[in-house]
């Protein structure tokens, strides 16, 4: 067991609360920045991707573990990101600018958004939010000059100062900062008073609006943050696929990202990266775990989804704080070893809100 | 000088009279109660003036400013804070966060410092902590300061809700029944604090409370309603032998 010993109260804003923090993250970034010398060229693709789950994961726990808004559109996002990033390459700007500019006006789409998500709650936003997802699929397909139809478009490669970036070790590296970028900026974010103004309407909405929280402008900003880091996403994803076509972006990888932030640890920075990872790898395992299963099973169709599908379920019901919620009590269980007691953890009926006497 | 007066306010739900042609005036530094028999609108009377909900006619002023049309979230930069009645807190953060959200209105930085997080930022947040932990002192709840509010026994989230209050240095407090749930000890701790926040913070203290005690104790001045209806304005003990008052608490 570690006790702090706090001496100021700028302890308390740090992003290492003590040593063994420093050192384990030190260590953590060691290795991935000389674990690409070491393992196949297939596998450095593969964590690149994991690199762009975990950008996209996290806009989207920003928006649904600290604000407590669902979206089930974030495909959509990532593929605005991406075409817009490809549209500007091809009209020849540099990989940054285009980059940045992908960015924002993503961001200033998600913004756009928000407005109209602003009187819904819950399920009714969920909806929505697939519903302009589904606008923007149809968008893709039919506005052929810009996006190339369902022929889709070529992504150029991707160039960085006049050098090459689209091998695998190099593309790796650049995904590896952006990831890095962008968990610093969140965890700035998160301990600022804009981060905390979210996480007080996730918690109660008319105690936020009380205490001086504009909750319109919040909850827009907070769209507009989340698209615009998924936006990023989808720049990098443009060109770790290479070729743009409308069927990438679909309503199957919105409910990806979802699960993502879910079975990582919703309200958790280190479930993004859980659950980038496991939303990474699970094909890869499955397509291993076909070879030693039965013909029978391994040919089902549609066994891939199902599998997500029935972990997520399973996540949802034994552990809904997910990975991370996991990891925080294996933690605690080595932290107190002899004296662990099992009713820490018990989970107590909570109630809905509604069922709350008011 | 009266800081906060509400002119002939009436609002509906449906058919629901729930405020009809309210009136009264809350002198700067008292601490005026507002009893009432259960849905008689005395929390209603509160979102009125928090701004939650439109009332149908009627004014209300607060230092000398029209606040009838005021949107929800400028009025705790106005000056007013408020609890709630079933406590409404933010249950996954600890309790100094929820305090810290007290210190949002007086925030200075943009979303771009922030992302960044400036030095601006931090001398910000730091500022902002010390302040938090003057109310935390004064409230005693050094010994809870880093405990998630979902693992607070009920007394203290009361306590804390009161706190976050503070937090936004308030001219004007509304405390919606602060002794409900609170054992008969925690009840006398309140009274005490009450008296402290009134007095030495200078707080105009507006309650709703059901505990007669603790009503003719703390406060200067009793509004009695019923019905959505003030029944009669008053000190305490010209209240507690009112005729209406009594009839509305106990029938004819």
């Amino acid at each position: 067991m570690r006790f702090i010993r706090k001496t100021s109260y700028g302890q308390d804003i740090q992003l290492f609360k003590h040593r063994g923090q420093v050192f384990w993250y030190g260590l953590l970034l060691a290795t991935v920045f000389g674990l690409p010398f070491f393992i196949d060229s297939f596998y450095v693709g593969e964590l690149s991707m994991v690199f762009i789950y975990a950008i996209a994961g996290t806009g989207l726990m920003l928006l649904v573990g600290y604000t407590g808004l669902v979206s089930l559109g974030h495909a959509a996002f990532l593929a605005i990101g991406a075409y817009t990033h490809a549209y500007l390459m091809t009209h020849g700007w540099p990989l940054l600018p285009s980059i940045i500019s992908a960015t924002l006006f993503t961001s200033l789409i998600g913004g756009l958004v928000g407005i109209p998500a602003l009187r819904m709650t819950g399920i009714y936003l969920a909806v929505a939010t697939l519903a302009f997802a589904i606008i923007i699929e149809q968008v893709l397909t039919h506005w052929v000059s810009v996006t190339g139809g369902f022929r889709g478009m070529p992504v150029p490669l991707p160039q960085l100062f006049g050098v090459d970036i689209h091998d695998a070790l190099s593309f790796y590296f650049f995904c590896l900062a952006i990831l890095i970028i962008c968990l610093l900026l969140a965890l700035n974010l998160l301990r600022s008073p804009t981060g905390r103004a979210m996480r007080a309407i996730r918690d109660s909405e008319i105690s936020a609006q009380s205490m001086g929280i504009h909750l319109a402008y919040t909850k827009t900003l907070a769209f507009a943050i989340s698209a615009g880091f998924t936006g990023l996403a989808g720049c990098l994803l443009a060109h770790k696929i290479g070729y743009l076509a409308p069927d990438g972006f679909t309503l199957l990888i919105s409910i990806q990202l979802l699960i993502l932030v879910v079975v990582g640890g919703l309200g958790s920075l280190h479930g993004v990266i859980y659950g980038a990872f496991f939303i990474g790898f699970l094909p890869q395992a499955i397509a291993l775990m076909r070879d030693y299963l039965p013909t029978k099973i391994s040919q089902i169709p549609g066994l891939e989804p199902g599998i997500f599908g029935l972990i997520l379920v399973l996540f949802l019901i034994y552990e809904p704080l997910g990975i991370y919620g996991r990891w925080l009590k294996i933690r605690h269980y080595f932290e107190e070893f002899p004296l662990y007691r099992k009713a820490t953890h018990q989970r107590q009926k909570s109630y809905l809100r509604t069922e709350r006497l008011r | 000088m009266s800081l906060l007066k509400m002119t002939d306010m009436s609002l509906s739900f449906g058919g629901v009279l729930a405020v009809q042609q309210v009136s009264f005036d809350v002198v700067e530094g008292e601490v005026f109660s507002i009893i009432g028999p259960n849905g008689a609108g005395k929390t209603t009377l509160f979102n009125l003036i928090s701004r939650l909900y439109d009332a149908d006619i009627g004014k209300l002023c607060f230092d000398d400013e029209n606040i009838t049309r005021t949107p929800a979230h400028h009025i705790a930069e106005l000056g007013i804070a408020r609890t709630f009645q079933n406590t409404e807190l933010f249950e996954h953060e600890t309790v100094l966060h929820n305090l810290l959200i007290g210190k949002h209105v007086y925030r200075k930085t943009n979303l771009l410092s922030e992302f960044c997080f400036t030095p601006r930022v931090r001398r910000q947040e730091l500022q902002f902590r010390r302040e938090a932990e003057d109310v935390i002192d004064l409230l005693n709840l050094q010994r809870y300061r880093d405990q998630i509010i979902g693992n607070l026994p009920y007394g203290v989230r009361k306590m804390v809700e009161v706190a976050r209050a503070l937090c936004i240095k308030p001219k004007l407090l509304l405390l919606d029944e602060p002794s409900s749930g609170l054992n008969p000890e925690e009840t006398e701790d309140l009274s005490f604090w009450l008296e402290d926040i009134n007095e030495e913070l200078g707080v105009t203290i507006i309650m709703v409370e059901h505990d007669m005690n603790l009503v003719s104790r703390s406060s200067n001045r009793v509004m009695a309603l019923a019905d959505g209806k003030c029944l009669a304005i008053g000190s305490p003990q010209e209240i507690q032998s009112n005729a209406e008052v009594l009839r509305a608490y106990l029938g004819d």
